[in-house]
């Protein structure tokens, strides 16, 4: 096919802007395709649907306020209300936790899609951490609405800096879960140490009791916790209505940028051999 | 728009092989420090072709020939490990069942994640939703999962969006083998349209009678290579020939060298004149070759068997004290002419058997199919010579009727 060199240049520029414009597309509408059937196919599908979402973490706090507050009669919370207290690391450790459990096996939902259709394979995780992280933040917003309705003490302005805080949280989430859903593929033990291992981290985080609680000889081991930190800012803004931003912020956020670019390439090095794993 | 639609360079794809669970940790450090895996199965080497817009390809080969994982690759499902792919334009792919649906969605939720992964617009999908569901025909279950849907029903939705999506280049696999006889019509008829208006279409099919029909250009894969590439006729009747020739295993003859050493009388070559098929009545040609490791005159015997084995009829050189032409380097050729077969229509083979010069030992056995064509009511194997006489007649000096 005889073609003009510079002629063809240009056609081939103006392809390939529209073959990226149409790419885009495509990913976003696949990402709001699989976003809607995650949120529909775990929370609607089932009898309880969507309250069970919220009933979780619900039903966790009074528990843990039964055995804080009644059994162990624990103080030292700073003259703080053990609910509020709670309530504000809860949602966020548990939305964290969830992303990581069903995003690390999100991609064998998927197995028939990949081994069919070309698409990007991180779609999938996105949907499935973002439908999650979805559904925690609209409970952890309810709740502290409510317990703020019921005189506990919030500062609901306090999103203002939570909401960020939030997104810092779910980038590294995002990137922690595509490594491990990459991983998964090839290796099926991921998602059974995952579990005991988020368990394990979750009492290590002081989410139940306060930093200062903690002896001082373990104390720099249990602060170094990325969670615990974030747990800290949390109560600083809605339990203490402090709105100042910090440096270690933009620390956080670059630490989660950091998880985010690992992760994503770890999964882009290992996804072009899922086909043959899943 | 003309010229290349699809260039394949040199595509060659390994799968990782792992065995045990260390293998996988150990798979996964190799791949992510960038190199491949330790341990591959090869399952295409250096396939090379290009397709031009209009241009049609069947792809034949055995189970397990690579055949899928080709197709894989050039739907983009999977990158080549070794080569290039090159597709300039938009790819439609049915791959095995189903285009990929999700088992747990709708028929019709399916139709919509279809087309988010095809990239369609929600006005494009709008216009063509009502297109598919009518192409499909599948009514109500459509609000069905499609788990509980049968492997027919997967591939009528499949093929109905494949369709609604008017690609540049159409990759089925598979797909007519499913469907019901009045759904592959319609498929078909679908093709032949998508043809005619220059479209591509990727074939795999082991029906070689739909690569013939639908197809130009055929590829005949292999173990992972391109055993033969050309026209659609030629590929398809060397494919078969190599499964006769497979099924029939030890009838191939045996070669030259290896009867040398062996010491035995063994069958070169055998030819039908015409080949394969003949008209009830014409002629047949039997000829071929036969290898005497002594240099003395074996004994050929010619042998007709109905296809389940039933024989027909044998002759030996030896019963007609026939001498046969040496042509040298310990060969004898035999030819042996039926004037006017007389075998009713049906399938049948030819043996020939190499024996000793005494025609005691029997040694080789080369077979070839053999069609009889014609239509006729008699019953039975041969045509016998007869005729009817006027009832209750003696006819004067009765004779044998012209066969």
């Amino acid at each position: 096919m005889p073609a003009l060199p510079a002629e063809r240049s240009v056609l081939h520029v103006a392809a390939v802007d529209a073959a990226r414009g149409a790419r885009l597309a495509r990913e976003r509408a696949l990402f709001r395709n699989f976003y809607r059937r995650e949120l529909s196919t775990r929370y609607l599908g089932s009898v309880s649907g969507f309250a069970w979402a919220l009933l979780h973490p619900l039903a966790l706090l009074a528990v843990y306020h039964f055995v804080f507050t009644t059994v162990f009669r624990t103080g030292g919370f700073g003259g703080q209300s053990f609910l509020a207290f709670v309530a504000v690391a809860l949602w966020p450790w548990l939305a964290a936790q969830e992303s990581l459990q069903r995003g690390a096996t999100s991609l064998a939902g998927y197995a028939g899609l990949i081994r069919k259709v070309a698409f990007p394979h991180e779609i999938v995780v996105y949907a499935s951490v973002a439908a999650t992280l979805t559904v925690h933040l609209a409970g952890y917003i309810a709740v502290l609405l409510v317990l703020a309705g019921f005189g506990e003490p919030i500062h609901l302005e306090g999103l203002l800096i939570a909401l960020p805080l939030w997104i810092i949280m779910a980038i590294a989430v995002i990137g922690v879960t595509l490594a491990l859903s990459a991983l998964q593929v090839f290796v099926r033990d991921v998602e059974h140490v995952l579990m005991p291992t988020l368990m394990i981290l979750m009492y290590l985080t002081p989410i139940l009791y306060p930093l200062a609680l903690v002896p001082a000889s373990v104390r720099p081991w249990v602060a170094a916790n990325p969670f615990g930190w974030l747990v800290g800012r949390l109560r600083d803004a809605l339990l203490d209505g402090r709105l100042a931003l910090e440096p270690a912020d933009a620390v956080a956020l670059a630490g989660a940028l950091v998880a985010f670019v690992g992760g994503r390439w770890m999964f882009r090095r290992l996804s072009p051999h899922f086909e043959d794993f899943l | 728009m003309t010229g290349t639609l699809l260039r394949l360079d040199g595509v060659g794809k390994d799968y990782a092989k792992v065995e045990s669970r260390g293998g996988r940790l150990r798979l996964v450090y190799d791949l992510l420090r960038g190199h491949g895996a330790a341990h591959v199965f090869r399952a295409l080497d250096d396939v090379s072709f290009t397709l031009a817009r209009g241009e049609s390809l069947g792809i034949v080969g055995e189970n397990g020939a690579g055949k899928s994982t080709l197709l894989k690759i050039i739907a983009g499902v999977m990158p080549p490990t070794r080569g290039t792919v090159e597709v300039n334009g938009r790819v439609g792919a049915l791959l095995e069942l189903g285009s990929g649906f999700h088992p747990e969605y709708s028929g019709e939720a399916n139709i919509e994640l279809a087309a988010a992964l095809l990239g369609l617009t929600p006005s494009e999908i709008a216009q063509k939703r009502d297109g598919i569901i009518e192409f499909a025909d599948l009514g109500d279950h459509l609000r069905d999962p499609i788990k509980h849907y049968s492997s027919g029903m997967v591939v009528r939705l499949g093929f109905a969006i494949a369709t609604a999506l008017a690609p540049d280049i159409l990759i089925t696999d598979e797909v007519l083998a499913v469907g019901d006889e009045s759904f592959q019509k319609k498929c078909i008829a679908w093709m032949e349209r998508y043809l005619a208006s220059g479209g591509t279409l990727l074939l795999c099919s082991h029906s070689m009678y739909h690569v013939q029909k639908l197809c130009a250009r055929a590829m005949w894969i292999r173990d992972g290579c391109v055993a033969r590439y050309g026209g659609a006729a030629e590929v398809t009747q060397a494919y078969l020939a190599y499964h006769e020739e497979k099924s029939e295993g030890r009838r191939a003859p045996i070669p030259q060298q290896q009867a040398a050493a062996a010491g035995v009388y063994a069958i070169q070559s055998l030819d039908l004149t015409p080949h394969e098929i003949v008209a009830q009545g014409d002629a047949l040609v039997v000829r071929g070759q036969v290898y005497s490791p002594d240099g003395r005159m074996p004994v050929v015997l010619i042998g007709l068997v109905r296809a389940d084995g039933t024989p027909v009829y044998g002759v030996a050189t030896d019963m007609d004290r026939v001498t046969l032409a040496g042509v040298g380097g310990g060969r004898f050729a035999f030819a042996l002419e039926f004037p006017a077969l007389a075998l009713l229509p049906g399938k049948y083979f030819v043996r020939a058997h190499a024996l000793d010069p005494e025609g005691v030992r029997l040694f080789d056995n080369v077979e070839r199919p053999l069609t009889v064509s014609g239509v006729t009511r008699e019953l039975g194997l041969v045509r016998l010579p007869h005729r009817w006489t006027d009832a209750g007649v003696p006819a004067a000096g009765e004779r044998a009727g012209i066969g």
